[in-house]
């Protein structure tokens, strides 16, 4: 019993030691948890309508923080004012009181209910804010259509049409004008996936024969972190996606290059087909792909991605280019003006221009490309592109890689 | 425990601290229950009957509403019997329970072969099947359920019936149990081979097919037929003292509640399904 | 003719199991026997609590192996079907096989005590719903030892994604198959705890005398029995579409998966209160006794509690925020969802109300009941962030959301049945948990369960997604789940500690008294453990706090003690129900039959026996053959006499505890 009492009367001070040290262990860390400006983050947002979503929040956050501080305290308060703190006072009975008071329940049940009053409104306003582009906007609102599959996203151009091929179809990465409210029409073919930018606009889900949008905008031009938020499967986490907002100039110029045809390298006459780089390293399960490059500066890196790279070596790109059809890539992706026009897979016709692979998971560069090409199951469990050639027995020597590689890094 | 000396209270039975019998609660809220069941699938229906494909077939094109208003006219009417027989066995009289648990066997007999004669025709003559469109989907699964209920309805009717019949100490009478089980056997096999031979008898004539054929072809179906209601009739004759009387007045009201809600929610069913394709 | 006619409502008189009859009599006390045929629902009971506890415990260690995954960027504990299945597990588990049955111990162990009952309304329908549930738990369970593995899809199942399409194995069928089972054995059980509570008062247990743990029991009864069957629906139709090719999730045949997410939530909702419900149950009982004090506004919280539960219907699509429902509707349930605030709210006012002025005694279930009260309020703010639709926007299935739930259903649910365990241990078995390691393992489980979870707001709020098997060292959420897994392994120590202090004191714990904690309610008037019969002498309630009132009034209730004991003496003893096997029976051709449907391919080759069908057919004619005998060996029982000092005689039909 005394180690009992010691233990209780030393609890409070045990409670709060314990935190002090928990604070001492997080100053150590290089992301303190309660800064939440990651890249994901629902508080350092960059559009309005995260804004008026984050706005809601810190509404209901107040609210429900000024009355956890005065129940809380009233609760504390009993607790340690009418403590028994002798067993006599413990087994003593206390004087008869009421059971109840009904102007006490009655004031404090109108308490609650001005205090979610307060909450209500803002959350009504925000309803409507949210759900579709305000009216005087509807004029300048950019239309995109979102689809989700088993385990990545395929954005479609509806005003962006291109003569004999429909409309301007990317994959894994949304470009879209900053400054324009864009209305995203969101579709599943699938399962059910949900379209979430953090930064820009709480999800809503893509669900199969089920028309949902939402609406969302960049106040300026940036990178932003997208990811499925709807369990969808084995590779549920690791399908993710960027938004690209650009100036408006910028903007044009992305979607003059896109609606081009994919782009063609000639090789010199004499020259010959060369691997560039070493063999590849065998990579360790979940292991990360990517740099710091697109953390420090990413809408610069994505910037240089749109560009031909140096030192491109025309006659691998030739022989990749020829294998892209001859080893069935072709029969699910398109590679518009090459021939190749699979729809099952996400389009590839500028494949070279987008900063990431594999649904935003790791980072387009010729290792991490040949990485995803040598055993996508390993990179992205369960995904179809391992089903389709590795089960049907398609093999791809290291060479055959190289040159998929190069091809696909060409197209810019 | 009180003396329950004298006449029955049917309504009231003091040893519970409301005095319903906690048997009939039981069955009230099994039903509140079994209401939420029935009312997830015939939301079900009503929903994907609000988005119907482009191609799905139109449901009066398929229904025969002459046949089921005569069903549902059969089911009210075996509600009547049953409610005769609560009534009949809380004034003790057994015989004319009997009577009316036969008659309600009888109608809910008659009801489940009209439902399977609609199942086999809108399978195999307007080539509705439970795979191939979503009206035939939500039908056969919302209609399947209430028909199983119904069937579980009939087969605890027959249980009932035949637990009339159960002597004194029946616990140590290994005679009687085997009796007993022959006795729910043959009930059993005379509503199969009468429903089949019916229908067998509706297809015959149905194919223009003679009479003396469809003797011909269904004799041992028949013969076993008449096999069953002899043997049923042999089985019901009167035999010694009952275990069975007032006291169980209150397991008959419950089987009569059950029966009773299976019933409404035809009359639900037959209106949002059938009905409403009619408006 | 009269004479057969009055014995059939009666019991048969005591000699009956003497005779041979065509029905097994099992009589054993003890031995596996004597469990496989009981009818006691203290026995019921504590199996229930068994089987949870087992549960919570595996569940736990899936929820430890969740944790070692995330402990890093990048981790390879796992490999991501393995995490999926630790999720779908973890949570499926928890909800069903965990905190469910361990809310039906104490329905079963403690709710006909405190009413003044002798036993359930329907012993033997109490049996199948305990053997049901076991059937079910191993359904869902049987994938960890089978080559298509445990269920991957989630706890919520969303079609369809458990398409035979997109889930082609055996593993969705399991859990298909298992939740239903759960669903028959719950709604049985609820319908018995109904009967009970309305009809088995004692004399003078009015409605508004009822304790608030057996009001609450009741309230979750009744959500149990109208909301199990809106899940079992929407799994009927998954399994007939997996089954025999149906379209109800089938989107190429016109199917809406989002009618999936409506009936389950309909259902889904309705359970966070039946996972909720009973805990506030207890804490309501436990802060009373502790502080010496009548519950301050008892109309209020059960009036509140019901309201809760009335409500608890009318807010499921709160779940669906991010489907697009529309402007009007996610107004309307954000609304609603807000007014589910004040009841709780006022729950807690109540419970506040209860400590003021009173003789606090700080003992370890109350230790668990105070930080129920504080770690529910927690999760009950988040909750109200939540229903706020534009915010929940953002949080939703996000980790915000994960420490939200946790919040509730650990710091809530848990830590209320806990303190449950804690409270009723002694009365349970007659042995006490020590103050200094009941003390111990609240503190440590209290600080692991904060330092686990109390991050997890933060990595919601900066965007980690739930149900993700890896994350990339970039995104800020590296500290946070760090912290969460040490957490974690604390929370593991503490439940470790608390589980090997329970198994300690059950065996060679401290013997106490009857009433250890001056308590308020009947069932503390009984000896510990309570004899097989329960009370001796059915009481008469004359007040709320029942067996309160009785301790004031001693010699008035024991004249009244002595003239019933005379009166049901005449009336031939105390009136006990037989064991049976039948429930088992019933029980085992329904797990039978779940194995055939959801675990046997479907093999087109001719046979019947040992093919999907034929395992099927056999489970049902089994569970037929059962629920037949049970019908028909009646529900006659035996008379108990006791002697003056409580014994019954030395006669082997007699129970003896």
């Amino acid at each position: 019993m005394r180690l009992s009492s010691l233990l209780t009367s030393t609890a409070r001070w045990g409670r709060a030691g314990f935190a002090l040290g928990a604070l001492a262990l997080l100053a150590g860390c290089d992301y303190n948890f309660w800064r939440m400006d990651g890249h994901q983050s629902t508080i350092t947002v960059a559009g309005p309508v995260a804004r008026s979503q984050l706005e809601v929040f810190y509404v209901t956050c107040w609210v429900t923080l000024v009355i956890f501080i005065l129940v809380g305290g009233v609760l504390a308060y009993a607790t340690l004012k009418f403590r028994a703190k002798t067993e006599a006072e413990e087994k003593a009975i206390p004087p008869e009181q009421g059971h109840g008071n009904p102007l006490i329940e009655l004031g404090l049940i109108g308490a609650s209910v001005l205090a979610l009053v307060i909450i209500a409104i803002p959350t009504l306003k925000g309803i409507w804010y949210t759900y579709d582009v305000p009216e005087d906007r509807k004029a300048d609102t950019y239309e995109i259509t979102a689809t989700g599959y088993q385990w990545w996203f395929k954005f479609e151009y509806p005003s962006e049409q291109i003569a004999g091929s429909g409309a301007l179809t990317t994959g894994n990465e949304l470009v879209i004008p900053a400054g324009r409210p864009v209305r995203v029409n969101v579709r599943a073919i699938d399962v059910i996936h949900s379209f979430w930018v953090p930064k820009l606009a709480g999800k809503v889900d893509m669900i199969p024969n089920r028309g949902n949008f939402l609406w969302l905008q960049a106040d300026e031009p940036g990178y932003f972190w997208g990811q499925c938020a709807e369990y969808c499967g084995d590779s549920h986490a690791v399908m993710r996606f960027r938004v690209i907002a650009l100036s408006p100039k910028d903007f044009a110029d992305w979607v003059a290059q896109q609606t081009s045809p994919a782009r063609n390298v000639t090789p010199k006459p004499g020259e010959t087909a060369k691997a560039q780089f070493a063999s590849l390293r065998t990579f360790k399960q979940n292991e990360s792909g990517i740099t710091d490059k697109y953390d420090v500066a990413p809408l610069e890196a994505w910037k240089a991605k749109q560009f031909p790279e140096k030192g491109e070596n025309a006659a691998l790109i030739a022989q990749g280019k020829a294998l892209f059809v001859s080893k069935t890539c072709a029969s699910c992706h398109e590679v518009r003006g090459h021939g190749a026009a699979g729809i099952s897979g996400p389009n590839l016709t500028h494949i070279g221009a987008r900063s990431m692979l594999a649904a935003g998971l790791i980072e387009n560069n010729a290792e991490q490309l040949q990485r995803w090409i040598h055993d996508p199951g390993a990179v992205k469990p369960g995904n179809k592109m391992a089903k389709g050639y590795l089960d049907n027995n398609i093999k791809l020597t290291p060479e055959n890689e190289v040159a998929l590689v190069a091809y696909l890094q060409s197209l810019k | 425990m009180s003396s329950h000396a004298g006449t029955i209270d049917h309504h009231h039975d003091p040893s519970t601290s409301t005095g319903i019998p906690n048997k009939k609660l039981l069955m009230w809220t099994f039903l509140a229950s079994d209401c939420m069941f029935f009312g997830a699938l015939i939301s079900t229906h009503l929903i994907y009957r609000l988005h119907p494909m482009p191609d799905a077939p139109s449901p009066k094109n398929i229904f025969s509403i002459e046949l089921t208003s005569f069903s549902t006219f059969i089911l009210l009417m075996s509600s009547l019997m049953m409610a005769l027989a609560v009534t009949a066995i809380q004034k003790g009289n057994l015989k004319s329970m009997r009577w009316s648990i036969l008659t309600t066997i009888f109608f809910g007999s008659i009801f489940l072969g009209c439902q399977v004669y609609e199942f086999q025709e809108f399978v195999e003559i307007k080539k509705m099947t439970i795979t191939n469109s979503m009206l035939g989907t939500t039908f056969f699964t919302l209609t399947g359920t209430h028909g199983t209920h119904v069937a579980i309805g009939v087969l605890w009717l027959i249980l009932m019936y035949v637990r009339s019949f159960q002597p004194p100490e029946a616990g140590r009478n290994a005679a009687w149990f085997i009796r007993h089980a022959v006795h729910i056997a043959v009930i059993i096999g005379a509503i199969l081979l009468a429903i089949f031979a019916t229908l067998a008898l509706v297809h015959t004539l149905h194919t223009g097919g003679s009479i003396s054929a469809y003797f011909g072809g269904h004799f041992a179906m028949l013969a076993g037929l008449l096999a069953c209601i002899a043997a049923g009739i042999f089985l019901a004759r009167p035999n010694g003292p009952v275990n069975f009387g007032e006291a169980n007045a209150i397991d008959v009201e419950s089987m009569g509640l059950y029966w009773h809600f299976v019933d409404i929610v035809w009359i639900v069913i037959f209106t949002a399904v059938y009905l409403l394709e009619y408006l | 003719m009269e004479a057969i006619l009055k014995s059939d409502l009666h019991a048969k008189d005591a000699h009956a199991p003497a005779k041979s009859t065509l029905f097994w009599r099992p009589t054993a006390q003890t031995g596996l026997i004597s469990w496989l045929t009981t009818v006691d629902h203290k026995k019921i009971g504590f199996l229930y609590g068994v089987f949870a506890l087992f549960f919570f415990l595996v569940g736990g260690f899936e929820a430890l192996l969740i944790r070692l995954q995330l402990m890093y960027p990048n981790g390879t504990v796992l490999t991501a079907q393995q995490y999926n299945t630790m999720f779908t597990m973890h949570g499926t588990t928890m909800i069903f096989l965990a905190v469910m049955p361990l809310s039906a111990a104490f329905f079963n162990f403690i709710m006909p005590l405190q009413i003044g009952a002798r036993d359930v309304a329907f012993p033997r329908l109490n049996a199948f719903s305990l053997w049901t549930f076991v059937a079910g738990a191993i359904i869902i369970n049987l994938g960890w030892f089978m080559h298509d593995g445990a269920p991957d899809g989630g706890w919520v199942g969303y079609a369809p994604l458990t398409s035979k399409t997109f889930a082609a194995d055996h593993s969705i069928d399991m859990w298909v198959m298992g939740l239903q089972l759960l669903g028959v054995a719950s709604i049985a059980a609820s319908l018995n705890f109904i009967v009970t509570i309305i009809n088995l008062r004692a004399p003078g247990m009015t409605m508004m005398r009822l304790p608030v743990f057996t009001w609450m029991t009741l309230i979750t009864a009744f959500l149990i029995v109208l909301s199990f069957p809106f899940i079992t629906i929407a799994l009927v139709e998954l399994m007939m579409d997996r089954l025999f090719g149906t379209n109800f999730f089938e989107v190429s045949n016109g199917g809406m998966p989002i009618l999936w997410q409506h009936l389950f939530w309909v259902f889904g909702h309705p359970e966070v209160y039946i996972l909720i419900l009973p805990a506030m149950g207890i804490v309501s009982e436990i802060l009373p006794t502790f502080s010496r004090k009548p519950l301050f506004g008892y109309p209020i919280v059960v009036f509140s509690g019901a309201s809760i539960g009335f409500l608890g219907f009318s807010v499921w699509s709160h779940h669906m925020f991010t489907t697009g429902m529309g402007t009007m509707a996610t107004a309307a349930f954000s609304l609603a969802t807000m007014a589910i605030a004040v009841p709780t709210g006022v729950k807690i006012f109540n419970w506040i109300g209860t400590l003021w002025n009173g003789h606090i005694s700080m003992r370890t279930p109350m230790m668990f009941a105070l930080g129920f009260v504080w770690m529910f309020m927690i999760g009950g703010f988040s909750g109200v962030m939540h229903s706020a639709a534009p915010a929940d926007a953002q949080q939703q299935d996000s980790y915000f959301v994960i420490a939200h739930f946790h919040y509730v259903l650990i710091g809530g649910s848990l830590f209320a049945l806990l303190a449950g365990i804690h409270y009723w241990f002694p009365l349970m078995f007659g042995r006490k948990v020590s103050e200094f390691w009941g003390k111990l393992s609240f503190w440590v489980i209290f600080a692991g369960f904060n330092i686990t979870f109390f991050p997890m707001h933060f990595l919601g709020l900066n965007g980690m997604p739930r149900r993700t098997f890896t994350y990339d060292a970039n995104l800020g959420w590296n500290a946070a789940n760090f912290i969460a897994t040490i957490g974690a392994l604390i929370l593991g120590v503490g439940i470790f500690i608390y589980f090997a202090v329970m198994v300690y004191t059950f065996l060679k714990g401290e013997k106490v008294a009857k009433d250890v904690w001056d308590a308020r309610t009947l069932e503390w008037s009984l000896p510990n453990p309570p004899p097989e019969y329960n009370y001796r002498v059915i009481p008469t309630v004359h007040a709320r706090d029942a067996y309160w009132y009785n301790k004031q009034h001693k010699e008035e209730i024991a004249r009244e003690e002595a003239e019933k004991a005379k009166a049901e003496a005449a009336h031939g003893g105390i009136h006990m129900p037989h064991q049976s096997i039948y429930p088992f029976v019933a029980s085992l051709g329904l797990l039978i039959a779940a194995v055939g449907i959801a675990v046997i391919d479907h093999d087109p080759s001719p046979g019947f026996w040992g093919k999907k069908i034929g395992v099927s057919m056999i489970g049902g004619v089994v569970m037929l053959a059962g629920i037949y005998f049970w019908a028909l060996e009646g529900n006659e029982g035996y008379h108990l006499h006791l002697d003056d000092e409580g014994h019954a005689p030395a006669d082997k039909n007699a129970a003896k505890h």
